[in-house]
């Protein structure tokens, strides 16, 4: 080795005094312009994770990833968007997309790090410096990438439908459908909303690939009541539709209405094409309302024979009885039921259990049992002179209408009460001719009827005097009437929290005099027909029953649903309870075909 | 009642018999889950005895002066028999109802005494008797007016 060798290393050290001729980073940091699309920027809390920016992305940069704090809540998915900057091409077709206007652009867009796994982040989760950024690309005020209003549906005017017990929704045309279909952008967050978890994505794209059976068979693997629930449901999806942020929702409801109307009843058998066995078991069904249907229709396809007992003369309990005509026509209702029953239940019409036939005999001649008798019995109001033959309850007069009896209302009519039943004895009795004047002790915002119910209430000339307490029910000077004496209410904050409440105004009370009052505060579940001593060992609180996994009660053959087993006492969660408990007893009939599945 | 502590020792005594008069009907309660709600009304009765035991025990202090809201919800509602075939409701308007009763003796009470140590108990113990009656008549606005 030479000297010159030696002492080579040595030489850069007389340059390590100089000016560098790089620099460690670029000189000076431009900003991006107000607009620019820089690194990205999700206000989490506005983010549903819907996923419609992770499906637009043409790069496939963005993942949906699960983040704990915002799982569990309605109408979110849970996953937040997870960028990748090695994929992304900054086209901003995220940003156009996303229905909850959470995700936008900063202007920044230098990133130096040597740790090339950190250009992976979850924006709006993972802290970084851009979060907070006010500039950068935002999508322009009006802007959407889909048309934000619903295709508009056609109904019966007001005038007309006040005349007349037809249906007042006329439904979509094919042309209509498409475009209604066309809007939804098929991110799913409907489909854990809906009680029974209808594949309301799949049903949609059928209508726009115009496949309607393919769409009737999606719809029939969750519920079997798509004719009725695409009119009356009360559609949860819609709700949390995430088309609805910024404009109206996909109309899921009328476009479940389109398919199940493209169908024949005749086409039925050969669409579904339900197998149907003979598992040798024996269930036997209290009730045959939505709940009690819906069971018996998966049980059948379980292989079980199923026997309804049903006290009214007809299938469909408050689908028929309790929901008039021009909401849901019978031809609809029996499109469903018909279905069912042609799979082999049998239905024993004018049986009510306890009367003409013992619970205890159901018990030991079934395999199973499933109680879904609904809530028939009206509230009482429990305000003096309440028995005046001139009060009637809401429920009956229903029941009248729906079985072609005169109900004899009267042409001046009160109702009292904001549910859906008192808005249907509202409407009929406008449709037989009547004035009527609802009283309700809250405001409209607190009513538990549909919004859709109360306004169409009010275009049929029905008038609503909110904040009304009944207070006494008295003669009136006219036989054949009835005076109700009711006060102002003023709604009061409650201390411990909560909604306001009413409270009587005892110096503003009014007297005023009707053909008739109809009732309509709420409804109850008759459970007289379980003997005392299996009452006790039944999990029952408020008046209901309160099921445990599979709809099973604390009796072991014994499942409960519906109305008189849930909280929220719609036809779509009765539905779902049916179909949950048809699951459980064939868990429990068939224990091995499960135990090693969990 | 002349004393502090015999109208102390009289409202305990009522709170104990209203315990007691609920405890007795979960007894005899016919219809499905009334017998546990009877008994959280029980047990809600003897809460508010030992909030007036603590109020003798120099514990605990009555607030004469606070505003209680009046739902006014009871003072409408027609009398129910106490029966063992009693509803949610009906037990709802039996309690609400022997609590105004109770807030009306106290309040009569407070009117016929002199401005005293003995007034301000009473006044209290009416309060009390005001609070117990709000939160049935909030269950009874929450659970039964529900579509009402």
């Amino acid at each position: 080795m030479s000297l010159k060798d030696l002492l080579s290393p040595f030489y850069v050290w007389q340059r390590a005094f100089e000016k560098p001729y790089t620099s460690i980073k670029p000189i000076q940091e431009r900003p991006g312009s107000a607009a620019y699309r820089g690194f990205h920027i999700n206000l989490s809390e506005e983010c549903i994770g819907c996923g419609t920016c992770h499906k637009i992305c043409q790069n496939d940069a963005i993942d949906m990833v699960r983040v704990e704090a915002y799982e569990g809540r309605s109408g979110d998915s849970g996953l937040r968007p997870r960028f990748d900057y090695g994929r992304c091409c900054w086209c901003a077709l995220c940003v156009d997309m996303c229905p909850a206007s959470s995700l936008r652009m900063s202007n920044e867009y230098t990133w130096i790090t040597s740790d090339p796994t950190e250009y992976h982040f979850t924006a709006g989760v993972e802290h970084t410096s851009w979060q907070e950024n006010p500039l950068g690309y935002r999508r322009a005020e009006g802007y959407h990438l889909y048309p934000t209003r619903r295709i508009d549906m056609e109904m019966r005017p007001p005038e007309d439908s006040v005349h007349s017990f037809d249906e007042v929704v006329l439904g979509y045309s094919e042309e209509q459908a498409l475009l209604e279909a066309d809007r939804c952008i098929e991110c799913g967050i409907c489909v854990a909303t809906c009680p029974a978890h209808m594949d309301v994505p799949d049903y949609i794209r059928s209508i726009r690939d115009r496949d309607y059976e393919k769409g009737l068979q999606l719809m029939y693997r969750t519920n079997p009541f798509p004719a009725t629930c695409g009119r009356i449901c009360t559609r949860r999806c819609e709700s949390v539709c995430p088309v609805g942020i910024q404009g109206e929702p996909i109309a899921i409801r009328w476009l479940k209405r389109f398919i199940v109307d493209q169908v024949a009843p005749e086409d039925y058998t050969r669409i579904l094409a339900d197998q149907t066995g003979d598992s040798g078991y024996r269930v036997a069904i209290i009730g045959a309302g939505p709940g009690g249907l819906s069971a018996a229709y998966y049980l059948r396809r379980k292989g079980h024979a199923v026997t309804v007992f049903e006290s009214q003369a007809m299938a469909g309990g408050m689908l028929r009885y309790g929901v008039p005509s021009y909401r849901l026509p019978d031809e609809a209702l029996n499109k469903d039921i018909n279905y069912i029953q042609s799979l082999g239940v049998e239905i024993r019409f004018n049986t009510r259990v306890g009367r003409e036939i013992q619970f205890s005999e159901l018990l030991d001649v079934h395999d199973a049992v499933f109680i879904s008798t609904g809530l028939s019995l009206p509230s009482s109001m429990r305000i003096q002179g309440e028995d005046h033959p001139r009060v009637l309850s809401g429920l009956q007069v229903l029941d009248d209408v729906a079985s072609g009896r005169d109900p004899g209302i009267g042409g001046q009519v009160a109702v009292i009460g904001g549910g859906n039943v008192a808005m249907d004895a509202a409407r009929v009795s406008r449709r037989l001719g009547a004035e009527v004047t609802i009283l309700y002790r809250r405001r409209i915002a607190d009513m538990p009827a549909d919004a859709e119910e109360i306004h169409e209430s009010q275009e049929e000339g029905c008038r609503i005097v909110t904040q009304a307490i009944p207070v006494e029910v008295l003669n009136a000077a006219q036989p054949g009437q009835v005076s109700l004496q009711w006060g102002e209410a003023e709604m009061v904050q409650d201390p411990k929290g909560g909604r306001p409440r009413p409270v009587l105004q005892e110096d503003r009370m009014h007297t005023d005099t009707f053909d008739c009052i109809i009732s309509a505060i709420g409804q109850g579940g008759d459970l007289g027909f379980i003997p005392g001593n299996l009452q006790e060992q039944l999990a029952i609180e408020w008046g209901k029953f309160i099921p445990g996994e599979y709809q099973h009660s604390a009796l072991a053959k014994v499942f409960v649903g519906g109305d008189v087993a849930n909280r929220t006492a719609d036809a779509i969660s009765a539905i779902e309870d049916g179909h949950h408990a048809a699951r459980g007893i064939d868990r429990f009939l068939n224990p091995e075909t499960y135990s090693n599945s969990g | 009642m002349n004393t502090v502590d015999e109208i102390l020792d009289y409202a305990i005594d009522q709170e104990q018999q209203a315990a007691d008069f609920y405890a007795e009907l979960a007894n005899r309660a016919e219809k499905a889950g009334m017998k546990e709600i009877l008994l959280d009304f029980a047990a809600e009765e003897q809460s508010h005895k030992d909030r007036l035991l603590a109020v003798k025990a120099g514990e605990r202090e009555l607030a004469p002066e606070q505003e209680v809201l009046d739902l006014k919800i009871s003072d409408y509602l027609v009398e129910v028999d106490a029966s063992e075939g009693i509803s949610y409701q009906d037990a709802l308007i039996v309690a609400m109802k022997r609590e105004r009763a109770a807030f009306e003796l106290y309040t009569d009470m407070a009117a016929q005494v002199p401005a005293s140590h003995l007034k301000e108990v009473l006044q209290g113990l009416a309060k009390e008797e005001a609070k117990h009656k709000l939160f049935f008549e909030s269950e009874y606005d929450e659970r039964v007016l529900m579509d009402n």
